[in-house]
């Protein structure tokens, strides 16, 4: 197949499972304007309701409880918009921050100008960096584009697990249809496979996972059977742009934009600005600005020019490659010679998601939920 | 406009970051070579690294992770921790620290401070004395990590250290350590009104007014903390923050 790229957004053939209708349409931008149509109420009368129910149950439900919700918070534009907007819906939020040791200056003094001007509680959970290093370490080595499911992962079960010790029933999140509906599978898959991550770990990781806060299989099972934890994604009950939420944190809170998305953590710029493109020719930002092209926020062809824009700023990318090189201890040729080798992807490895016992459980789940629904 | 310095504190402890309270119970709070890079772009006055188990454990300083650090920090570095031969003064200032903070060895053999303040001269000799205050509340030279009391009275000690050549004293209260309650404001006092070096004061600060407290009522030259530059909130989340400067200009007006 030769390169084709959408003439409705602009992801291309660099996925490769992408799918063109003959019109040259591809399916993420079509999934992703279904994804609207059907998650996004379009009447701003019958969505501000819909958001006020929300929030008034949040209300009730935290009544007597030192918090009644929890939000993630990275120093970015969607998480500290979270902060600031459910601080201004009248909520009692519980900030939590994963360090994975990866965090710019501008990140932390974003997370901390926010909160100190909000008001709102931190809890930060530091990873244990000798630890965590082989980790990230053992996927580059494994050859996948899965590099941020370590810290992504973690996120999750810490966040999770913070729900449960404060007795916290709603965790709201900044993931939102407006800005990333669109994220090929190939481009990164495996965020809640803890038997991915393992076996990762196990093949080319130097240490054993002792206090890497996971989600076991098992306890994703638990998890769903008894917390009734309901997650919120905040932003699609409002008319969520992203240059009118940075304008409002620049004014309201003196925080400061970084670039790209996800670019306040070093190592994820490092990922998404050089591994990605360099060695899996996959451009996150293609997928970004398809999203907001479906959600009308730039026009294809402001996406086309944005494109054309350098992906690293060259000084950046040198002085990054210097610094994740020396955080994890190697030379520079041993880290291109780990970008010489042959990529591998999620299928390559054993994970929960391929193993015979997910696939009988998760049947023996659909037939349960099959069954009570004939009952 | 001059000001007094300001010193951020980081402890090591098996290549971590740790912060103690009270010399006890460290807290991991991350990865020392990202934590350098967020205070070097904080623009923090200078920084003094302290490997807390390297003298007890007898070991080397590791160079190798020094060396990294170093590469992040465009200011002043002093490291302390298992500095027992010039050489290792030698290897320290030569991977590119500042300043080389003597404790332990200083305390069971005096003569290796005018050894080290000749070879290398005294301004990169900082000689750290910690302090603890005994049950009628005498204060004494604390060895071993501050958990030996030691019978060594702490302003004759800082005057012997002095008169053997040292730079610059790093007077440290074991008791005050992480609380956040403000200096040990009379100790500081006694030893800087008693020596012409300059005296950097440690244990206690949780607040930008402390400092000021410490230089104008104590006489310190300058001011370190550890705690107050890592944690926030009531949850004593780790998160790196740094006074700005128009704050600091403030505060010692």
């Amino acid at each position: 197949m030769g390169y084709q790229q959408c003439v409705r957004c602009v992801m291309d053939t660099t996925d490769p499972e992408i799918v063109f209708d003959e019109k040259g349409q591809c399916n993420h931008c079509k999934s992703a304007e279904r994804a609207i149509a059907k998650d996004i109420i379009a009447d701003p009368i019958a969505k501000q309701k819909a958001l006020q129910t929300i929030v008034e149950k949040i209300k009730k439900d935290g009544q007597g409880k030192e918090y009644d919700c929890l939000i993630g918070v990275s120093g970015g534009v969607d998480s500290t918009y979270v902060a600031y907007k459910v601080k201004e819906l009248g909520l009692r939020p519980l900030a939590v921050h994963v360090d994975n040791g990866w965090n710019s200056e501008l990140s932390v003094s974003n997370i901390e100008k926010a909160l100190k001007t909000l008001n709102i509680d931190l809890y930060t959970y530091v990873l244990d960096w000798n630890e965590f290093k082989y980790l990230q370490m053992a996927f580059l080595r494994a050859s996948v584009p899965d590099l941020e499911i370590p810290t992504d992962h973690a996120i999750n079960s810490v966040l999770r697990s913070m729900t449960t010790k404060h007795n916290i029933k709603y965790m709201i999140f900044g993931s939102n249809i407006n800005t990333e509906s669109i994220l090929p599978r190939r481009w990164s898959h495996g965020h809640q496979d803890w038997g991915y991550i393992q076996a990762i770990n196990k093949r080319f990781g130097g240490k054993e996972l002792k206090s890497f806060p996971h989600l076991s299989f098992w306890k994703k099972i638990y998890y769903r059977i008894t917390n009734r934890l309901e997650i919120i994604n905040l932003l699609d009950y409002l008319d969520y742009s992203k240059s009118g939420a940075i304008e409002i944190l620049q004014k309201e809170l003196n925080w400061q934009y970084y670039g790209g998305k996800h670019y306040e953590s070093v190592y994820t710029r490092f990922v998404q600005g050089y591994i990605l493109p360099n060695k899996f020719n996959y451009d996150k930002r293609k997928a970004h600005l398809s999203s907001l092209i479906v959600s009308g926020e730039i026009s294809r062809d402001e996406a086309i020019q944005d494109l054309e824009k350098p992906i690293y700023p060259p000084d950046l990318l040198e002085e990054d490659l210097r610094f994740v090189n020396s955080k994890f201890g190697i030379t520079e040729t041993e880290f291109y010679r780990l970008m010489e080798l042959p990529n591998k992807e999620f299928e390559d490895y054993p994970s929960d998601e391929r193993s015979i016992k997910y696939k009988l459980i998760k049947s023996m789940y659909e037939f349960y939920k099959g069954f009570f629904k004939r009952t | 406009m001059f000001r007094p310095r300001v010193i951020p504190c980081l402890l090591l402890m098996n290549s971590g970051l740790v912060k103690t309270i009270k010399f006890q119970n460290p807290q991991y709070v991350g990865d020392p070579i990202n934590a350098v890079k967020i205070f070097n772009e904080k623009s923090v006055d200078e920084l003094i690294l302290l490997d807390i188990t390297a003298s007890m454990e007898n070991r080397k300083p590791a160079l190798n992770q020094l060396s990294r650090i170093c590469s992040e920090a465009f200011m002043p570095l002093c490291y302390g921790g298992g500095v027992s031969t010039l050489e290792d003064i030698s290897s320290i200032l030569s991977v590119g620290f500042e300043k080389v903070s003597i404790n332990n060895k200083a305390i069971y053999t005096p003569e290796f401070i005018s050894a080290a303040s000749s070879t290398f001269g005294s301004q990169s000799i900082v000689v750290s004395i910690d302090v603890k205050k005994d049950f009628w509340g005498r204060y004494s030279v604390a060895g071993q990590r501050g958990t030996k009391a030691l019978k060594l009275n702490p302003v004759l000690w800082a005057q012997e250290v002095e008169r053997r050549g040292a730079g610059e004293l790093f007077v440290n209260s074991v008791d005050r350590d992480g609380t956040g309650i403000g200096y040990d404001y009379s100790l500081i006092k006694m030893i800087a009104e008693a020596v012409d070096i300059p005296v950097i004061a440690c244990g206690g600060a949780g607040k930008v007014n402390d400092f000021t407290r410490a230089i104008k009522e104590s006489g310190a030259s300058a001011v370190s903390a550890g705690s107050m530059f890592v944690f926030h909130g009531k949850h004593r989340a780790v998160l790196i923050t740094f006074p700005s400067e128009e704050e600091l200009k403030q505060a010692f007006l």
